[in-house]
């Protein structure tokens, strides 16, 4: 916890356009912290390997622990990957309500960036049984595995 | 009752050997680990095999194994309890049993007795009132409700939901997976299918989907450690999944063990567990050599958030 000052983490969250990304911009003194987007684990690591050819150092987080350092004031500001925006609000890769809400009741800026997919609702229920290839959770689970979710104007 | 799940009482004591459900190993097998002395008993809770519930078994019938009447020893035990994990309050047990120990030997009783008879009369009597908490959740699962729930709340969430599927009403949970033990996909899913209760895993993500388009009507979690204020601390998920079931106006049970150890939340502290925990997986790095991680393994929940607490007094 002593290693991340007060309003220090640029938190991010979704599979982004790696031409988009290139607006990104960190200070020194700033964190980049990304959710590892459960259940492909797509969105840790193309946005971490984004961040690494940028030459910051990323660190993980799963998507239950963002909460936390909100609570703890650590976060700077979020980016996160949209699919498609209009006046009303934006259509974003799953977790990003999360971030929005959370993001509004802190009162930390939040950014949207290109999404890099556009046509993917609903993932493979089954997608949620394992983790990396490795079942985990009894065989007969049904699973559910939204992939997108509209985030209202008035979290943005 | 008629069903009582395995994790409900996950650890039971037989000629001097306690043996405790290896509860990383669930659902594939039901393994029990013998814990025979204190150092054991603290693996078993550093390396999570028991949690939850299962520690405060542990810690207890700890001192049944031990079975000494040297307060010093006694002491020493308890120290190591404490300082297995920092989160669960473990101190406000261990000094019941050691002050129990003390004022016995003050007295001129033996003080292996006066352990004995409190660790069986504690948790004789925190077994009959957890059972009667399943009851209370079952009163507050109503017909056609659809509950979001987190992590595992060691048995009583399943019973409840058997027994309110007994009394005619129809229920359906939700199950975050719980990342990074994935707690609620391989013990939660597993127990509330063994309750026959109908089920769904989803993953941490998409808990706000689920409340923004009113597929949960109700969220039940349970609770590491009070605050006298009321306040809690959880597994790490709890607090963002607070915020959003206030944001989306949906009722926030937790199950508490009401303490006054400490003042507020902000007074707990919050264990930071290893990075490779995230990292790694099967000896693999999954991210790449060059990413860190962050883990912190549990989050407080305000009590402004919390709805109701149903209670159990373990006498902390």
């Amino acid at each position: 916890m002593q290693d991340y000052k007060n309003k220090s983490i640029y938190l991010f969250q979704g599979v982004f356009t790696p031409e988009a990304f290139k607006k990104i911009r960190l200070a020194k003194s700033d964190h980049a912290f990304v959710c590892e987007g459960r259940p492909s684990l797509e969105a840790g690591k193309k946005t971490t390997s984004l961040l690494l050819k940028q030459g910051n150092t990323p660190t993980v987080i799963s998507d239950n622990m963002a909460g936390f350092l909100f609570f703890k004031g650590l976060v700077k500001e979020v980016i996160i990957a949209c699919q498609y925006a209009d006046k009303t609000g934006a259509l974003c890769d799953t977790g990003a309500l999360i971030l929005a809400v959370l993001a509004k009741k802190h009162k930390v800026p939040l950014k949207l960036l290109a999404a890099e997919h556009k046509t993917r609702f609903l993932g493979n229920p089954k997608s949620i049984l394992s983790f990396e290839g490795k079942e985990f959770a009894p065989k007969s689970t049904i699973g559910y595995v939204p992939l997108v979710e509209w985030i209202p104007k008035k979290y943005l | 009752m008629s069903f009582e799940s395995p994790l409900f009482w996950p650890a039971h004591l037989k000629e001097g050997v306690l043996y405790v459900l290896d509860e990383t190993l669930v659902p594939s097998k039901l393994k029990y680990i013998s814990v025979k002395n204190v150092k054991d008993s603290v693996a078993v809770i550093r390396d999570m095999k028991t949690r939850a519930f299962g520690q405060f078994l542990v810690v207890l019938n700890t001192f049944l194994l031990e079975n000494s009447d040297d307060l010093k020893h006694l002491q020493k035990v308890a120290e190591a309890l404490n300082n297995s994990r920092p989160t669960f309050p473990f101190a406000e047990v261990t000094g019941i049993v050691v002050g129990a120990a003390q004022k016995a030997a003050a007295s001129g009783i033996d003080s292996r007795l006066a352990v004995a008879k409190t660790v069986q009369g504690f948790l004789a009597g925190i077994r009959a009132r957890r059972l009667q908490r399943v009851s209370e959740i079952a009163d507050e699962l109503k017909d056609h409700d659809v509950v979001l729930t987190h992590c595992n709340v060691s048995g009583e969430l399943a019973m409840a939901a058997s027994l309110a599927a007994a009394q005619g009403k129809d229920v359906k949970f939700f199950a975050t997976e719980t990342r990074p033990y994935m707690q609620g996909a391989k013990l939660t899913v597993w127990e509330l299918q063994e309750a026959k209760a109908h089920v769904t895993l989803v993953p941490d993500n998409a808990i706000a989907s689920l409340m923004a388009d009113r597929m949960v009507n109700k969220v039940i979690i349970g609770s590491d450690r009070s605050a006298a204020n009321g306040d809690i601390a959880n597994k790490i998920g709890s607090y963002q999944i607070a915020v959003l079931a206030k944001e989306f106006g949906i009722p926030l049970i937790v199950l508490t063990q009401p303490s006054r150890g400490v003042a507020t939340g902000e007074d707990m502290p919050i264990e930071i567990r290893d990075a490779d925990e995230i990292l790694d997986f099967n000896g693999k790095k999954i991210f790449g050599n060059k990413v860190k991680g962050f883990y912190p393994g549990f989050d407080v929940v305000p009590h402004q958030l919390i709805t109701k607490a149903i209670a159990i007094n373990a006498g902390l």
